[in-house]
């Protein structure tokens, strides 16, 4: 039940995207972990810049978009850069259509 | 640390503004107004380069360091309350110095108190930017903030040596502005163009290169390098500058060293760029980068033009060419080409960011069309280095020509910032999801 919830709650950050890279959160590997308590989700994420207007809006959405889903009373996101975020972190099927080099 | 800046309210106003006293420069220069129709040091000359230094390429950095300054630190501006008042100031006090200079060169009955007062408001102006910009900057004073503090710096000499020049030319400041004045443009222009506005996009670029690009930020020990060799350019001409005006000994030890210096400036921070540029994790450049790079192109240019006068013991001959290719080929260049990229950045932030997490959103490159701003950048460059070339030939009319088709480009990109900010090329299904407001064309709704 726990593990399914956290599997719905990531399905559910897909519609938060990155503005610049065009694609969802999840894909590009901002999403670090995701804790499933009772009805109490907590996210751990990152972002390309910290400073960067767009990261407290990927913040609000992927909370928002974790709020949403049936069986969340609680959604808690936490934003960190350590470790920093690398295009590694990919999926390599979304790396491919981003134009970036294979390893970098 | 800060997670995520706020959007700053007044920039497109500051960008709006700027790009309204471009296309005032660009019609004096089609109607043959200033150099090269009239001598480099005339009135109308004066007229033209502060449209353009202040209002145009002032308001926009302006207006730019206002957003990235927050970004560059990570902490919040030191007040969001002057930015307005700023501009405001700015704008008033540029449009006296104008008439200023308009009166001074017969254009307009004889008013010559205008230069002050435009001075003074134009210092009230910048002083508002300089204390809320370098107080926020000064929080975290690393990497590309530090540039922005060495070009703030020299913001505040400009503006003391105009000062000067301005009560000298109403005639209130005695002697010593008259000497000043009979020697100091040189340094003032310097502090200007070389300081304010060189020091200032180097630092800005440095962030929004690596930001955009997906790079490592620049090895901060080589940037610094950079920076040392830009402000002792500008510190050697300044402080060397005063003390040669006061000594009266010329000023061509001065304007060497910081030629060298200068120089040395350009080559290092075409060094950092290439490494930006070769270690970033996005290989497919955007339409900005390819423009950006024509602007850094142009630099090189400029820096190999001024090589190139001096051994031919042409530059004071041809110091108008010079200065047209540094401000339009590499300033104006990087300005438009970096406007086009936030004013997207930003419209998307506004439009889109509230609603993210609660209903599908389009990417920042939908809010542009590349294949048809393309053709616009493009006249503008082409005009551009026409037009350094028509000066260099001493064709005025060739130069009026190329003008026009530098307005040509500019209306181009103007009107492909305006549909950005309008959404207009957003396909309609994304426009304007639940919950999102379409952004006013002249701020942001924050």
């Amino acid at each position: 039940m726990t593990a399914e919830l956290a599997d719905r709650v990531r399905d559910a950050l897909r519609v938060v995207i990155d503005p610049e890279l065009g694609e969802n959160i999840v894909d590009l590997g901002f999403i670090y972990d995701i804790v499933v308590d009772a009805g109490a989700v907590r996210i751990t994420m990152t972002a390309t810049t910290p400073g960067c207007p767009a990261t407290g809006f990927l913040r609000e959405g992927a909370q928002a978009a974790a709020s949403a889903v049936p069986g969340v009373v609680h959604a808690d996101v936490t934003m960190t850069f350590e470790p920093a975020w690398t295009p590694d972190m990919i999926e390599p099927e979304v790396k491919g259509s981003l134009g970036f080099a294979a390893v970098n | 640390m800060m997670i995520g800046a706020s959007i700053s309210r007044w920039t497109m106003t500051y960008f709006a503004a700027a790009l309204a006293w471009l296309f005032v420069a660009l019609a004096l220069m089609i109607a043959g107004v200033g150099y090269p129709a009239a001598d480099i040091a005339s009135a109308d000359t004066l007229v033209l380069v502060h449209a353009v230094c202040i209002g145009w390429l002032s308001l926009a950095m302006c207006g730019a360091l206002f957003q990235f300054v927050p970004v560059l630190v990570a902490k919040p501006l030191f007040s969001e309350k002057s930015a307005l008042p700023a501009l405001i100031l700015l704008v008033v006090g540029l449009c006296a110095l104008i008439a200023g200079f308009l009166s001074l060169g017969g254009r307009l009955p004889p008013a010559l108190w205008l230069l002050p007062l435009g001075a003074v408001l134009l210092v009230a102006g910048f002083g508002l930017v300089v204390v809320d910009l370098g107080l926020t900057a000064w929080l975290r004073p690393t990497g590309p903030a530090r540039f922005v503090l060495a070009g703030l710096a020299s913001l505040v000499a400009t503006a003391v040596f105009g000062s000067v020049f301005a009560f000298a030319l109403g005639g209130w400041a005695g002697s010593f502005g008259d000497a000043v004045l009979a020697s100091g443009v040189p340094l003032h222009a310097i502090a200007g163009l070389g300081g304010w506005l060189t020091l200032t996009a180097m630092g800005v670029s440095y962030r929004l290169l690596s930001m955009f690009m997906l790079a490592p930020d620049p090895d901060d020990r080589r940037t610094k390098v950079t920076l040392i060799a830009g402000a002792l350019a500008v510190a050697v001409t300044v402080i060397g500058g005063a003390l040669a005006i006061d000594l009266a000994s010329g000023l061509n030890v001065v304007l060497s060293a910081a030629a060298v210096l200068g120089l040395l400036c350009a080559a290092l921070y075409g060094r950092d760029v290439a490494a930006i540029f070769r270690t970033r994790k996005r290989r497919q450049l955007e339409l900005n980068m390819r423009m950006a790079t024509l602007s850094f192109a142009s630099l090189g240019a400029t820096a190999f033009l001024g090589v190139a006068l001096v051994a031919a013991g042409a530059f004071s001959t041809h110091l108008g060419a010079f200065a047209f290719l540094a401000i339009f080929g590499w300033l104006s260049g990087l300005v438009l080409a970096k406007l086009y990229k936030i004013v997207a950045f930003l419209t998307w932030l506004e439009t889109y960011g509230p609603v993210m997490g609660r209903a599908p959103t389009p990417r920042v490159q939908d809010l542009v069309a590349e294949g048809r701003a393309t053709k616009w950048f493009a006249i503008y460059y082409l005009s551009v280095w026409a037009g350094a070339l028509s000066l260099l030939a001493a064709e005025p009319f060739a130069f009026q020509i190329t003008a026009s088709a530098m307005t040509v480009g500019a209306v181009g990109v103007v009107s492909e910032i305006v549909r950005i900010r309008r959404l207009t090329d957003v396909e309609s299904g994304l426009r304007l999801p639940a919950g999102a407001v379409a952004p006013c064309l002249l701020f942001a709704r924050n």
